[in-house]
């Protein structure tokens, strides 16, 4: 508030950069998306803004992007930020390839990403991304899943399940709580989905759901299997609240 | 308060929101309405209405509105017509080079994303303004044959059915919204365009020198072609539309 | 002396090409493969200046992998992968040192459901063919394909052709080029068959 903010990117006396703070305020009023590993898969889900009535459905940009054969993105934020941060992502994966024979690692490719967006914070002229990312993939003749999460500050770790963008403070606190080592792909999935479904109050249809398996296996999940999942999670909620009931009345 | 934040370039507030690209949205706002209806099998209309009108202004051909980029791609635009003048040449220059390279044209949706990047650009850096303005683009390709777009200074698109951008938007899109069907036809979708234009416009009766149209359909040999249309073809549209009709009625409540 | 042939039959394309990497007299290794695979339906096959012929493949694949990336898993069609390569090789030959690449391309448009082999040479030259070969096994397959080729093959007649083709070849080629490598383009995708 102190002139400190309003020129691109610079320290205020007390060793703020508002620039970048400002654009993690960005990234928390974009949807929602989370990360979650499972002992042999990867699995990324994200809130789904509702499709109007008049919007068409045959295009729906979706918020977990294919970077390569064996890698996806996840990202809250600015739309349109994005789109150029993935787009340089694809063309280093591409690059990379060309130049090594080998595919990008994941971890090659956060520290990338993570890269590109704290080089925003520091030259002249530019404001930072204002998006968080979610990396997630496996690297080749590998089985073990990789995720990793990138803020516009060019900070990225290694995580067992995140969550970022709107909300995403409930989200991680559920993950918390209920992570648990060595699950297999329907736990994983269905821990995606159930912590979604304490910040998506629409349920089911405002959630997309992507799961990665080692030898480039990627597999978005459709509709119906999605809402199997939802369907599950909430009868089993209405199970334990149906017990927690008489206990109440004793 | 928030002048401190919009005085400069592009940056970002303390909540997170970019002043200067929301200001451009808001100059947009004030500009002449655009409204695009998609008939799924048969084409799109695009319609706009002129604000620019002046018995001395001589008519050479030229629209102030719609613009052709190729011959399946037409836009409308709402805003800054110079900044729009820009963009829609690049995207005649991106949509002839990716032709040259491929020998196919530029399927709609990835020309659309690269001028909407070149627009993200001007919110990020180089010190410059955002561009003031927002498109509707009615397009076809063997994807998703025919389709329509819109796009704003942010850099973000998306695909409707039915949508309108500048004045009025929220009249315009609740009117589209209450008589579209997904099976309509591009005669209708033309009826439609008219009815809500007519009902959004500021003045009372619709003229053709206030309207501009545009439409995209299969000619008989099956090819796609744009159609600018004319003021005769405009005015007959008027007249079938029934739209005087309406006007009159209102007048006479 | 390296052998690259291609044909389309009824519900696919054949690529065929030499196992052999030479260098001058010698022969470097029996296992060489000359093909890359584009995307899930185009193969590109290749052969002149050894170095350029891979450098020149591999920066292909990059980019269609790339647009393939961007354009959320909608591929490119044989036309405009072969019209792309094409390009660069056009653009390529008005450079300094230019590719001295030749090329097939093995295509399978999935839309339209046709098969396509593309014939492009290092001069930019791209024409559509239903059958091709570059170099010394055009000389020896062309006349072969002009009798026996029928446009309605099925795969299985399509590699007998093929076969006669090779035996012709290991008949006439003054070196051994090690047998071929065979691939298959079609509404599957792309997949190797055993041939000898």
């Amino acid at each position: 508030m102190s002139g400190y903010d309003s020129a691109l990117s610079i320290f205020s006396p007390d060793g703020h950069v508002f620039q970048v703070e400002y654009a993690s305020e960005a990234v928390r009023r974009g949807t929602c998306a989370v990360g979650v590993k499972g002992s042999s898969c990867v699995v990324l889900g994200c809130e789904k803004r509702t499709t109007l009535k008049l919007q068409d459905p045959r295009i729906t940009p979706s918020k977990i992007c294919k970077i390569d054969q064996h890698i996806l993105l996840a990202f809250a934020g600015l739309n349109a930020d994005a789109r150029i941060l993935v787009d340089k992502a694809r063309v280093e994966a591409q690059s990379y390839r060309l130049t090594l024979e080998d595919s990008v690692t994941v971890e090659y490719l956060t520290k990338y990403v993570a890269g590109v967006q704290q080089r925003y914070t520091q030259s002249g002229g530019v404001r930072p991304f204002g998006i968080a990312t979610i990396i997630a993939g496996f690297d080749a003749n590998d089985n073990v899943p990789k995720l990793y999460q990138t803020e516009p500050s060019g900070v990225y770790n290694a995580w067992k399940a995140h969550a970022i963008g709107k909300s995403s403070k409930t989200v991680r606190e559920f993950l918390e709580k209920h992570y648990e080592e060595d699950m297999d792909d329907a736990t994983t999935i269905r821990l995606t989905i159930m912590s979604l479904l304490e910040v998506v109050q629409t349920g089911g249809k405002n959630i997309e759901v992507s799961v990665l398996r080692s030898g480039n296996r990627i597999q978005q999940l459709t509709s119906e299997e999605i809402k199997e999942y939802v369907d599950a999670i909430e009868a089993e909620k209405a199970l334990e609240s149906e017990k927690k009931k008489p206990k109440n009345k004793e | 308060m928030s002048r401190r934040y919009d005085s400069r370039t592009t940056i970002f507030s303390p909540e997170g929101r970019l002043y200067q690209v929301e200001y451009a949205q808001e100059a947009i706002g004030m500009a002449g309405t655009a409204i695009g209806v998609l008939s799924p099998l048969e084409g799109v209309v695009l319609a706009c209405e002129k604000r620019v009108t002046s018995k001395l202004l001589d008519n050479d051909g030229s629209t102030e509105k719609c613009y052709v980029i190729n011959d399946k791609l037409v836009c409308a635009v709402a805003g800054m017509t110079a900044d729009a003048s820009i963009l829609i040449n690049t995207a005649r220059v991106h949509s002839q080079h990716y032709l040259k390279e491929y020998d196919e044209d530029i399927p709609i949706e990835t020309l659309i994303k690269r001028v909407c990047d070149i627009k993200q650009g001007y919110t990020q850096h180089g010190g410059l303004r955002p561009f003031g303005v927002s498109f509707l683009y009615a397009g076809y390709d063997d994807r998703y044959n025919f389709q329509l777009f819109t796009s704003n200074p942010s850099g973000n698109y998306s695909g409707w059915k039915a949508t309108s951008i500048g004045a009025n938007l929220s009249a315009s899109q609740t009117l589209l919204k209450k008589d579209y069907k997904d099976d309509i036809s591009l005669g209708d979708a033309c009826k439609l365009a008219i009815k809500v234009l007519s009902k959004t416009m500021d003045t009372s009766n619709v003229t053709k020198d206030k309207l501009e149209f545009a439409t995209l359909s299969k000619l008989k040999s099956g090819k796609v072609m744009y159609k600018i249309w004319s003021e005769d073809e405009i005015d007959e549209l008027i007249k079938v539309s029934g739209v005087l009709d309406d006007a009159d009625l209102g007048d006479d409540e | 002396m390296d052998i690259i042939i291609g044909l389309t039959v009824k519900e696919g394309t054949i690529i065929a090409t030499s196992k052999a990497a030479t260098r001058g007299i010698s022969i470097l290794k029996d296992n060489d493969d000359k093909t890359r695979q584009l995307n899930s339906h185009n193969l590109i096959a290749y052969t002149g200046e050894s170095g350029d012929t891979v450098q020149f493949a591999e920066y292909i694949q990059a980019n269609i992998q790339l647009s393939t990336m961007r354009e959320n898993e909608i591929e490119l069609s044989p036309k405009a992968v072969a019209s792309f390569v094409r390009n660069q090789l056009a653009t390529s030959i008005r450079s300094r040192k230019p590719y001295q690449v030749n090329a097939l391309i093995g295509g399978y448009d999935t839309k339209t459901q046709k098969p396509s082999l593309s014939w492009v040479d290092y001069l930019g030259t791209y024409v559509e063919l239903p059958y091709g070969a570059h170099g010394y096994s055009a000389f020896y397959c062309t006349s072969l394909f002009d009798k026996h080729y029928r446009k309605d093959m099925t795969i299985d007649e399509g590699l007998k052709l093929l076969q006669m083709c090779v035996d012709e070849l290991n008949r006439r080629m003054p070196i051994d080029f090690k047998g071929v490598y065979v691939k298959i383009v079609d509404a599957e995708g792309i997949r190797q068959i055993d041939f000898n």
